[in-house]
């Protein structure tokens, strides 16, 4: 009989899943500094990082596993100084993104792929301080803030929401087509 | 994996301090040098931050990251500070991505190079443990502070494997980039992940016992020093903060 408490050996897999899924997020967020590329990320991190994200899900039995993957990202961020409006996010919809797949009993194909579409979202919490306080956050560089409220008007904000979630969703279908095409036939997922 | 810049050698260690020292290291680092929330007052500090990690690299003996980081910094900014005010338009806006990446993103790379390189995983989760985190988050976090270097090291390999069979952005099969970098990585990762797991099972992970850690982990003098220098910037953005109002 299969125990419903996280084990050391699911915890382990989250911790080995996160460090994949970041450094794939962490290679990625280095194109932002390019301004133009800040806002292509939102939709960019979630289609790359749906990769491993999909791999990840098959592991996942137990409810838990989703949302502290999602608060790690979170707490990541705050240590690479992105502020902590993504560990607020993430807690919220890591908590969502958990809920769905188990309503799928954590098999579920189409659960999957809106499970990582809602993943996804801890990615806009990174913008929030643009729409939030552009000012104090590049309070250096009047160039940058320049170029990034031209580029951030207001309506950025929810249209960044959609397409972190959009970009998921994406992310999950490509995700889910590699997994047929290697890791299944590998008897890996 | 032999000489890794990532890992970590007990021995030969003189200065050292506990791992919750070098997080608050890191976040400082983070917010301030790279977020760049420092205040005006506080700006002059963001200079001394950026030399903090020279200077942690190298009394730590690991001269060769230390001499890195500082000509690749110094290098960025000497540029962008001798060629920034006369160029515009385009290629200014690639000079000030390019410099900003190296001078904003350098010196917390560099933290974290040292803070990874300098701790060994126990010492990490006896900290962690300290600090009272739920299992829950140490286990994972533990497990991915010594699987950051593996995953950086595969990547690697896999990369110059890919190079030989022209599968880069130079090489003919530049549009097979992705397929054929990510899956080799994320096979390899499971394996080595399924390796490490049935490792850490043996030594008791996951149990329902209370496990015990031989780390001696503690604040020193050094620690308080460092400690006080994180305060500053902190101090000066509480202070502005409440003269605002």
């Amino acid at each position: 009989m299969k125990s419903e408490k996280l084990q050391g050996k699911d915890l382990i897999n989250v911790g080995i899943y996160s460090a994949i899924y970041f450094v794939v997020v962490f290679a990625i967020a280095m194109l932002g500094y390019i301004p133009i590329f800040m806002v292509l990320i939102s939709a960019l991190v979630p289609i790359l990082a749906g990769i491993p994200f999909m791999l990840f899900l098959t592991k996942v039995k137990k409810f838990g596993m989703i949302w502290i993957m999602s608060l790690l990202m979170g707490l990541l961020m705050l240590l690479t100084g992105m502020g902590y409006y993504s560990l607020i996010v993430g807690a919220v919809t890591g908590l969502l993104a958990e809920l769905i797949y188990k309503s799928g009993n954590y098999r579920s194909t189409g659960k999957a792929i809106l499970t990582a579409g809602v993943f996804s979202i801890w990615v806009w919490g990174n913008y929030l301080p643009f729409f939030l306080d552009i000012e104090k956050y590049f309070s250096t560089r009047q160039e940058y803030i320049d170029a990034m409220t031209r580029l951030m008007p207001a309506w950025m904000c929810p249209a960044l929401f959609a397409a972190a979630f959009i970009g998921g969703i994406i992310g999950g279908v490509i995700g889910k087509s590699l997994l047929k095409k290697h890791f299944t036939r590998a008897g890996i997922a | 994996m032999q000489n890794g810049i990532l890992q970590t050698r007990i021995e030969n260690r003189s200065f050292v301090l506990d791992p919750r020292t070098k997080l608050i290291l890191l976040i400082t680092m983070s917010t301030f040098v790279l977020g760049g929330m420092g205040s005006e007052s506080a700006s002059f500090l963001t200079p001394c931050l950026c030399v903090l990690p020279l200077f942690l690299l190298t009394v730590s003996k690991k001269y060769k990251s230390a001499a890195t980081y500082a000509g690749i910094y110094s290098a960025a900014y000497l540029t962008f500070a001798l060629f920034g005010p006369h160029t515009s338009g385009c290629l200014h806006f690639l000079l000030l991505g390019a410099a900003g990446i190296i001078t904003k993103l350098m010196p917390s790379l560099t933290m974290g190079i040292y803070v990874i390189s300098t701790t060994t995983v126990s010492e990490f989760t006896a900290s962690m443990q300290r600090l009272h985190l739920s299992e829950k988050l140490i286990i994972p976090l533990s497990v991915m502070f010594r699987f950051f270097p593996t995953v950086a090291d595969e990547f690697a390999s896999i990369n110059a494997a890919m190079k030989m069979r022209g599968i880069s952005f130079g090489g003919k099969n530049a549009g097979k980039m992705l397929e054929y970098r990510f899956i080799p990585l994320m096979t390899c990762s499971v394996k080595i992940g399924d390796e490490l797991s049935a490792a850490a099972l043996t030594r008791g992970l996951g149990g329902t016992v209370k496990r015990t850690n031989i780390c001696r982990i503690g604040f020193h003098l050094q620690d308080m020093i460092m400690i006080l220098l994180c305060a500053v910037p902190f101090g000066c953005l509480f202070l502005d903060a409440c003269g605002a109002f």
